[in-house]
């Protein structure tokens, strides 16, 4: 970049910083909002970051439609930086984020002492933000022999640390690994010594990550600084003169995969990848230049194609669906999945595939109907940048990155943006992109038969239902905070919350699974039900939107009516809060059949009176007993 | 370079009212704390093109003092 070119950016930064303050002087506060998230770019200058932050700090954070989360930094390093960048990273997520910063270098004093201040603040995530230099292991030949045992006794230390937290706060522990640095005595040969830092720093991030169980999610700082350059990561200058963790030129970066990450852990994350053909998944118009002429292969134009293809199948694999958006001809679209030998895609990895010729809008509306999933869970990518801006324009809940022309720094280009940053992996998770397919297939299925029951009777539908178990209890917490739209009441749990609910001999906390004749769509429901009086109230109902309309509704409702009876209730009591985006389930107790006795604000309460003779809802799901058989069929 | 030292502290304290004298000092203006100091630094550095040494970074208490600084060690 020449100097004259640098000048002029840096003109249009100031005049878009000066144009939000002019909003903020004309109390419009969502505009400014919208300026500083035009200019914020997580690898820009320290600089540029803190005057955006500071010019967010004058912003009235309430004007913003931002969900509140509070936030325990405990440090042995200077974060007040780093928490300033956050916060308003966390915004452009839609968190507003009070912060608290514990005293200078007191993590474990702050955590050991039930007085501190981190118990009455009852944080949703407490930050244990360490770096390398809390690793006090000695690292020379003396030692060689016991510094495993060295690694194992901290890491201990930590679990520690986690546990006293975890049992008095409901709450995600996020714990930075070791930023191992650059410089080492031995320099080459440090791998080749078991003593060495880097070896030793090596092992703890290791150890750390085995250790870590559910609530408690490893930042790896080490792969960020990694990703910047360890020489771009570190400033000494700055730790020798007020002790920052990393250069401040990492600040931005740092930040922006925070807020990422919490985001994720707030159930976030991108879920569905939309891609383009023609000139994104391989070079050239399939249209035009036919089977044998698009650059897909062995060669310098066609390797990247290839890498990008086995960039998407990994996402896949680990639970994020694909779905494809062209403007072709379906079945000219569908050649180079069915034919073309280095074809990294198959069309069985596709959950969706729109090919035609009406506009990208419509269609990946489409496809979120058709997957259930929303919108703002969904990322385009798109070589046209036509087509970029109209979804931009048109949906701007869905994330649409920037494409360079150069397709060798395409997946460079996507895996920058940490859309789909996880806080836990399962075996659900990597069946889920083959679950969707099956429920593309499903909805198809549904336009060919005119009556909706007899479609529903050819499902087969299984369900099999149970009691909290260790073994279902991370889905179960998932699933309750993942869920917006089938969500009755909007309650959100922490595992540990939900294990403490079903402990207690009042509550009845369930899960539900559902299989049918395409496939075993995993854990999709989740109730929490209090039967403390005579009245069952139903105090959280979510389900996965996937297995809509399909008589589950009532056959979870059938299992309550037999808890209550079972517990001597006389009847269920339920509660509709509304949240902006649950409007779905507005009237499904009403469905049901329960009667509504309050309305308050939006928020209705509905009562089903359990009469002798009451019959159970019609529905075509079938009990656990045939579940075994059935699933195993399904397989 | 005055005042290209004036509009950096007016970026960086984001207050279009600020006006340097030599004697003035944090105590003047209202939010230069030692947290704002770092971001300070980290903005003359860029503007002027040099990197201070982590204590040069602590001993700039007033504009006279970085002025004296500028005028031996900037290269823009």
């Amino acid at each position: 970049m020449t100097t004259q070119e640098e000048l002029s950016m840096a003109g249009e930064f100031d005049c878009a910083l000066d144009a939000a303050k002019c909003a903020i002087s004309r109390q419009e506060d969502k505009e400014a909002f919208r300026i500083l998230k035009e200019i914020s770019d997580p690898n820009s200058d320290f600089v540029s970051q803190s005057r955006i932050t500071k010019v967010f700090a004058s912003l009235d954070c309430g004007l913003l439609d931002l969900k509140p989360i509070r936030i325990a930094l405990l440090a042995s390093t200077t974060v007040d930086h780093f928490a300033d960048l956050l916060r308003f990273w966390l915004a452009l997520e839609g968190f507003a984020a009070s912060i608290w910063i514990a005293p200078y270098d007191t993590v474990a004093a702050t955590v050991l002492d039930e007085g501190s201040k981190l118990y009455t603040l009852r944080p949703d995530i407490t930050w244990l933000f360490l770096t390398y230099r809390d690793v006090r292991i000695r690292s020379n030949p003396n030692n060689a022999v016991s510094i495993g045992k060295s690694i194992d006794d901290l890491v201990f230390e930590y679990k520690k640390l986690w546990n006293k937290i975890q049992s008095n706060l409901h709450c995600v522990v996020i714990h930075n690994n070791a930023d191992v640095p650059a410089e080492d005595a031995f320099g080459n040969f440090a791998r080749q010594v078991a003593w060495t830092r880097r070896n030793v720093l090596h092992r703890y991030n290791l150890a750390l990550g085995d250790a870590a169980h559910a609530g408690v999610v490893i930042f790896d700082i080490d792969h960020i600084a990694s990703t910047l350059g360890r020489s771009r990561w570190t400033d000494w200058r700055y730790w020798y003169h007020s002790k920052h963790p990393c250069s401040l030129e990492a600040h931005g970066a740092l930040a922006f995969r925070s807020a990422r990450l919490i985001s994720s852990i707030r159930g976030q994350a991108k879920k569905c990848l939309v891609v383009d053909l023609d000139n994104t998944l391989w070079g050239g118009v399939i249209g035009d230049d036919g089977l044998s002429g698009i650059g897909l292969g062995n060669d310098a134009a066609g390797e990247p194609f290839l890498d990008f293809q086995r960039y998407l199948l990994a996402l896949k694999e680990r639970g994020i669906i694909l779905a494809v958006c062209s403007k072709n001809d379906e079945s000219i679209a569908k050649e180079p999945f069915q034919a073309h030998p280095d074809m990294r895609l198959r069309l069985s990895d596709i959950a969706v595939f729109q090919a035609n010729w009406e506009n990208k809008v419509d269609n990946i509306r489409e496809i979120s109907r058709m997957l259930n999933v929303g919108l703002n869970a969904m990322v385009f990518v798109d070589d046209n940048p036509a087509e970029r801006g109209l979804v931009r324009q048109l949906l701007p809940m869905v994330a649409v990155p920037d494409l360079p022309e150069d397709p060798s720094r395409y997946v460079q280009a996507i895996d920058s943006h940490c859309y789909f940053e996880t806080i836990a992996f399962s075996t659900e998770d990597r069946d889920r992109a083959n679950y969707y397919g099956g429920n593309a297939a499903r909805t198809e299925l549904l336009a060919s038969f005119s009556e909706m029951n007899d479609y529903l009777k050819s499902l087969e539908m299984v369900s099999a239902q149970g009691n909290t178990d260790p073994f279902n209890l991370p889905r179960m917490a998932q699933l309750i905070n993942k869920s917006n739209q089938f969500h009755l009441t909007g309650t959100r749990f922490s595992e540990s919350e939900l294990r403490d609910r079903s402990a207690q001999p009042n509550f009845a906390v369930r899960y539900f699974k559902l299989a049918d004749k395409f496939g075993d769509n995993g854990l999709i429901s989740v109730v929490v039900l209090d039967a403390s009086n005579k009245q069952l109230i139903v105090e959280t109902w979510v389900m996965s939107c996937r297995v809509l309309g399909r008589t589950m509704e009532e056959f979870i409702c059938n299992d309550m009516i037999e808890i209550a009876r079972r517990r001597g209730c006389t009847s269920i009591l339920g509660r509709y809060v509304p949240s902006g985006k649950n409007k779905l389930v507005a009237q499904l107790y009403e469905r049901l059949g329960f009667s509504l006795v309050a309305a308050d604000q939006g928020t209705t309460t509905w009562q089903l009176t359990l009469k002798r003779g009451l019959d159970k809802l019609n529905t075509f799901v079938a009990p656990t007993d045939q579940f075994e058989q059935a699933s195993l069929k399904h397989v | 370079m005055t005042a290209r030292l004036t509009k950096v502290f007016r970026e960086t304290f984001n207050d279009n009212s600020i006006e340097l004298q030599d004697e003035t000092t944090a105590k003047d203006i209202m939010e230069w704390d030692s947290l704002n100091h770092i971001v300070l630094v980290f903005a003359v550095e860029r503007e002027f093109g040099l990197s201070l040494n982590a204590a040069e970074i602590g001993s700039l208490e007033n504009v006279g003092e970085m002025l004296n600084l500028l005028m031996t060690k900037a290269t823009r």
